[in-house]
């Protein structure tokens, strides 16, 4: 650890500026002209912060540059470039300015109205009772600006309503005003302006950066870069469009770790009452809390690059929440994005108290399953504690699967052609998310006991809530 | 409930967890539910929806015969009614195969000829229940019953049941069930 974590804060941080306390009158700080007489209906429409088209017109032309390529640059010379790409940047401004001229939001009873168009005006009611959470991000323009981004997670529906841009202390005064009304102030917080609680664990940016040096992206980039370079000795064309769109390619590929080291950066895990709270990002510092109550499952990695360092990461299956997370490519939630075995097993252990990553108890199939997993066997295994099932595969890349009774919606017995010749059974057990837990190749009668006896702790698990 | 043993990793003992129930009470179990089946006539809606598509194969390599005068039409021929003979005997015995059982607090489902699945869903897991019947299925007063769950690998289908048997399952899932995203 290069970093020491920042100790958790003993005093209670000073009350925000800006964002009033959820008990405090909602509008006080948020509208300009108090409502009359506690009549919310009554207050105007208001608009986007001014310097809103220009960040928008921004964004634009640098995905107009993106999109017209080392190609065209060759075509039309820099001149010709710095033309179109002027152009472009003129026309997204103009059309920046009207939307922002056009588009206004405003809180009317317990609804969120978000009015936008010209020629087709739309306007979006957002019955607050539907609010899953709010999140204020702010992406590397907005930092740069003073600006942030508020964006709705809305039951129901999987379109995020971004209010974008904001000034920081709008948003915040915003937010909390919106969950006040929504009914659930508390839950789901912001740690910038709330206390965010105990500290369970700080990840090391060195850590963070060698654990993405070391992915099979980065590591090939070099053979990548060296084949292109033997290919151009034995062509013998050094073109700037061939080592441009190298240098792309070679971008592009780097994407996916870098997003990751920006998106992880000062990775930090709290726990308070409201649930797990992480904060973590570089350019947009993201701040989520997940109820530890909707945690489906964990998933234990230890990717085979990592070996080195004994590193594993931690995946948290959590349902109905990561809506905010579009891109596929970012995992929803993580719990830990590198860290050592000590630490894992210290998050697992507050997550699913009684679980020791460190020291399973797991039983393996049948010996006569050997020829089946030539090389999985050894690590193949499926365990019960108190709380939790947990299932341990793979080979290079262990996984261990932790799902607890409580959220297991159903289990499921396989049997193969093959498994019922050797009187082999898989068992099942599925949770929502996606998450399946998968105990393969158990004796057939066992595979039957272990079945009930799942189904009989989901009972219990149940009934004791 | 389950003693974890210090850093025993792969030892046996850990499958006491479950197996250490005495003379183990379920060695019949799932034999020991009374299953019940789904409706014969369940073999008659399939049959006639593969007699249609039988039929349609063969109107068509028939009229592809007519115009081309392939000879090898008369073996394409020979192949569908072929593969719809096979297919009408899988499909006798996989209706037979269905099963569904109610226990105290699980519904199970099994079905599957060459892979044998049998699926456990607590009734408060549920979600929602389906009924449905197309239009062969309501000829013969059949309706199929699915129960959703949080997780999408549930697979809790029903098909084939009575109708008045479909309504009174449906009945009895939602009184037990709590749907309102129990263990979620």
């Amino acid at each position: 650890m290069s970093e020491a974590p920042p100790p958790p804060d003993p005093t209670p941080p000073p009350p925000p500026h800006g964002a009033p306390p959820p008990s405090a009158a909602p509008p006080a700080k948020v509208d300009p002209i108090p409502p009359v007489g506690g009549v919310p209906a009554a207050e105007p429409r208001r608009r986007l912060h001014p310097l809103t088209p220009l960040l928008s017109s921004a964004k634009t032309g640098l995905v107009a540059i993106a999109a017209l390529s080392w190609q065209t640059l060759s075509k039309v010379g820099i001149g010709g470039f710095a033309v179109i790409v002027t152009l472009c940047l003129v026309g997204a401004l103009v059309l920046g300015l009207v939307s922002w001229y056009t588009t206004g939001y405003q809180v009317v009873g317990r609804e969120l109205r978000i009015s936008e168009g010209v020629l087709w005006r739309r306007t979006r009611a957002i019955p607050l009772e539907r609010l899953q959470a709010v999140e204020v991000v702010r992406p590397l323009l907005a930092q740069l600006t003073g600006l942030a981004e508020l964006r709705l997670e809305v039951a129901g529906s999987d379109t995020e309503a971004p209010l974008a841009y904001l000034t920081v202390d709008d948003a915040h005064a915003l937010r909390e005003r919106l969950l006040t009304l929504a009914g659930r102030a508390s839950a789901s917080g912001d740690g910038e302006v709330e206390q965010p609680g105990r500290l369970l664990h700080a990840v090391a940016n060195r850590d963070l950066v060698i654990s993405q040096v070391l992915t099979p992206q980065v590591l090939l980039v070099p053979l990548g870069a060296l084949g292109i370079i033997a290919e151009a000795f034995v062509e013998g064309s050094w073109g700037f469009i061939a080592v441009a769109s190298t240098l792309t390619a070679i971008a592009g590929v780097l994407l996916r770790p870098v997003r990751r080291i920006l998106l992880d950066w000062d990775f930090r895990v709290f726990l308070d009452e409201a649930g797990l709270r992480v904060r973590r990002g570089r350019l947009e510092t993201r701040s989520q809390t997940v109820p530890l109550d909707r945690v489906q499952g964990v998933i234990a990695v230890w990717p085979l690059l990592w070996r080195p360092y004994r590193w594993l990461r931690l995946r948290l299956e959590v349902a109905g929440f990561g809506g905010f997370e579009t891109d596929l490519t970012v995992p929803a939630e993580q719990l830990l994005p590198v860290g050592d075995q000590h630490t894992a097993d210290r998050l697992v252990a507050e997550v699913f108290p009684g679980v020791h990553l460190a020291h399973l108890s797991l039983a393996a199939p049948p010996r006569r399953t050997r020829w089946l997993h030539p090389l999985t066997y050894r690590r193949l295994g499926v365990g019960l504690t108190e709380t939790t099932v947990i299932v341990r595969y793979g080979r290079f890349t262990p996984h261990v699967v932790i799902v607890p009774y409580a959220r297991i919606q159903s289990v499921r017995v396989v049997r193969g052609p093959l498994q019922r010749l050797l009187g082999l059974a898989s068992v099942h057990v599925d949770a929502a998310a996606g998450l399946t837990a998968v105990a393969r190749d158990r004796d057939v009668a066992e595979a039957w006991q272990l079945a009930a006896e799942l189904v009989r702790r989901v009972h219990a698990a149940q009934t004791a809530r | 409930m389950t003693e974890q043993p210090p850093a025993g990793v792969d030892t046996g003992s850990a499958r006491a967890a479950w197996s250490a129930h005495g003379a183990n009470p379920f060695t019949p179990w799932p034999d020991t539910l009374t299953w019940r089946p789904v409706s014969p006539n369940l073999i008659w809606v399939k049959l006639i929806r593969l007699g249609i598509v039988t039929a349609v194969l063969l109107g068509g390599v028939t009229v592809a015969w007519a115009v081309s005068g392939h000879p090898g039409a008369r073996y394409a021929l020979a192949a569908v009614a072929l593969v719809a003979i096979w297919r009408a005997v899988v499909t006798v015995r996989a209706v037979r195969a269905w099963g569904y059982a109610e226990r105290d607090h699980e519904l199970l489902v099994r079905h599957g000829l060459l892979v044998r699945r049998l699926s456990i869903v607590p009734y408060a897991r549920m979600q929602f229940v389906d009924v449905s019947a197309g239009p062969l299925e309501r000829l013969f007063g059949l309706a199929s019953v699915q129960l959703h769950t949080a997780a999408a690998a549930s697979d809790a289908r029903i098909p084939g049941l009575p109708s008045g048997e479909a309504a009174r399952l449906r009945d009895r899932l939602a009184a037990l069930g709590r749907p309102h995203a129990e263990g979620l």
